[in-house]
């Protein structure tokens, strides 16, 4: 009898439901990875058509066909999706699909709560757009347009709904990203094969356990300011309050203390997993491990200290501004690691330039001028000409873009194979690669450069003299938006067809991942495999 | 090569694992949620 239930069990366990119910009732780690992974990509082209208008506002001087007010909205909105809606998932998507196999692990630990962790966010991100598109039918004021760290100094500017909504976003956000977080955690000490010590682990699954433990200390923290700020709002409390004895000067500390260790957040995903990518198309191993691990846990700690280097104008005392300055530019240190790592793992490789190796070659060039960039704004003299300038703008779409973005990239092309069990069009993806690069360079640096002249961001109109750089910068947005959906076509050609491929997918390809066939089994290392 | 019993054995230890390890970080969560409602406004003006 017992038998006859388990083999019963074992055959359901096996053929998971056919249709939606499989979707919306999944546990299994690489249903729910594709999820999250999709769910991210259609975030992606969302906060990328919000951007697009705004853009388009920035075409010509004058106001073209926004009011300020939707202007503050949209890019809020852009910011809002990009960072927590596509960037934050397409990584949890990564590494809900891979961590198992890296690890020789079945599944994550608390595969329910997996479940939970991704039908959060469906929920949150209609939540943090229903305000918008409820103004269009005259009801409330309309989104949130207070900037993705919502600490505008002027919150009075706007009341109404959206404000609200966006508090309650970054709640359930933060349920969602706090389960995942301690999934991973769980999973990374519990779940491993016999043998896979922590310092065989790859190095992306090191990158994600520290990532968790960044998300576990500062999204309470967050969620704690976002709680304070409605209560500030709607149940009389002052924390925030000057007129009333309260510190609006606290918001910024709060939310910056989760803000700048959110940026690490979003980068070190994508730190973990080039270093495989540079190995694998450079026939070699993974150059300077040790040095890599150390330097991410460095790089973690120190980012809990330099939250402030975003508040230099904010009336600091001279000594804190000091700290920050020289704090913000000790994480260049290990930053610097990781970058001659990465260059350590192609110096004299037999490299071949495959699309995923050209996007983690973009992701290295690009990234690292996103980090040199970072090291002139800590300045406590330097911060004061370009504090909230287009600098700013330029600068953090160097790390989050070409670091954030560009990574990810290079994972969707490196392990798209290993997901459908299909060889990707190469033609199609180097030419996204290419336009990406041309198209990418285009549209912010001109920003750099109009920023360097002085021309201030958050605004919907500019001065005349601003007209050439914002001209470019917008075309350039245009046509990088554009050739975004060669790598929708790319990836809908791989699901649908294409050559088969091998377990191994590339020749240098290492990791326990890839003695698996492409596509893996629904379910992976029942037994645990042996590792030396 | 593990015999059936110490598998089983071996399966609880990792279940009972799991759910101190869930437990600790639920609890970190909760008092840095706390801290920062309750603590923080008072520690950070020395940054003044």
């Amino acid at each position: 009898m017992t038998e006859a239930i388990a083999a019963i069990a074992h055959d359901q366990h096996e053929h998971p439901p056919a249709g939606i119910m499989r979707w919306l009732t999944t546990t299994n780690h690489k249903d729910l990875g594709i999820l999250y992974m999709s769910f991210g990509g259609i975030m992606f082209f969302i906060g990328g058509a919000f951007i697009m208008a705004v853009r388009a506002e920035l075409l010509f001087p004058g106001l073209q066909w926004l009011s300020p007010g939707m202007y503050n909205q949209l890019f809020t909105l852009h910011a809002l999706i990009m960072v927590f809606g596509a960037i934050m998932p397409f990584a949890t998507g990564l590494n809900n699909y891979l961590i198992p196999l890296m690890i020789g692990a079945p599944d994550m630990a608390l595969p329910r709560v997996n479940n939970w962790g991704f039908w959060i966010l469906p929920f949150a991100a209609i939540l943090l757009l229903i305000p918008f598109f409820l103004q269009f039918s005259g009801i409330g004021s309309g989104a949130s347009g207070l900037g993705w760290v919502m600490h505008n100094t002027s919150l009075d500017l706007q009341s109404g709904i959206g404000i609200d909504f966006a508090i309650f976003t970054i709640h359930l956000l933060g349920i969602s990203s706090l389960t995942g977080a301690i999934n991973v955690v769980v999973t990374v000490l519990n779940m491993r094969a016999p043998g896979m010590t922590l310092m065989k682990m790859p190095l992306f699954v090191w990158a994600w356990l520290i990532t968790a433990f960044m998300l576990i200390l500062v999204i309470p923290v967050f969620s704690a300011a976002a709680t304070m700020l409605l209560t500030d709002r709607h149940f009389g409390t002052h924390f925030f309050d000057a007129a009333n004895g309260g510190d609006p000067i606290l918001l910024q500390h709060l939310i910056w203390f989760f803000g700048h260790p959110e940026v690490y957040i979003v980068l070190l995903p994508a730190w973990g997993l080039i270093p495989h990518i540079l190995a694998t198309f450079s026939r070699k191993p993974v150059f300077g491990y040790r040095a890599q691990v150390y330097a991410l846990w460095t790089i973690c700690f120190l980012s809990f200290i330099v939250w402030s280097h975003h508040m230099l104008t904010s009336g600091l005392p001279l000594a804190a501004e000091v700290y920050f300055m020289y704090s913000t530019m000790a994480i260049s240190v290990p930053t610097a690691v990781l970058v001659f790592c990465w260059l350590g793992a192609i110096w004299r490789g037999a490299m071949t330039f495959e699309t995923p190796m050209l996007f983690a070659l973009g992701f290295v060039a690009h990234f690292g001028m996103g980090a040199l960039t970072g090291m002139i704004l800590p300045d406590v003299a330097a911060n004061a000409q370009y504090h909230n300038s287009y600098v700013i703008v330029s600068h953090f779409h160097y790390t989050f873009f070409g670091g954030g973005i560009f990574g990810m990239m290079a994972a969707l092309y490196y392990w798209l194979p290993k997901f459908t069990g299909r060889m990707f069009d190469e033609k199609l993806g180097r030419l996204h690669f290419w336009l990406t690069v041309i198209f990418f360079n285009m549209t912010f640096i001109p920003q750099w450069f109009a920023g360097l002249d002085g021309m201030p961001r958050h605004i919907a109109d500019f001065a005349l003299r601003f007209s050439a750089m914002n001209l470019i910068s917008s075309v350039g947005a245009f046509l990088l938006g554009l050739s975004q959906l060669l790598l929708v076509y790319t990836v809908v050609k791989c699901v649908r067809g294409g050559t088969k491929a091998t377990g191994q997918v590339w020749e240098g390809a290492q990791g326990l991942e890839f003695t698996l066939p492409s596509p893996p089994p629904y379910h992976t290392f029942e037994t645990p495999p042996a590792v030396k | 090569m593990m015999n059936e019993d110490e598998v089983i054995n071996e399966h609880g230890k990792r279940e009972r694992r799991t759910v101190r390890l869930v437990v600790a970080l639920m609890l970190f969560v909760a008092v840095i949620y706390a801290a920062t409602f309750i603590k923080l406004p008072l520690w950070l003006p020395a940054l003044k």
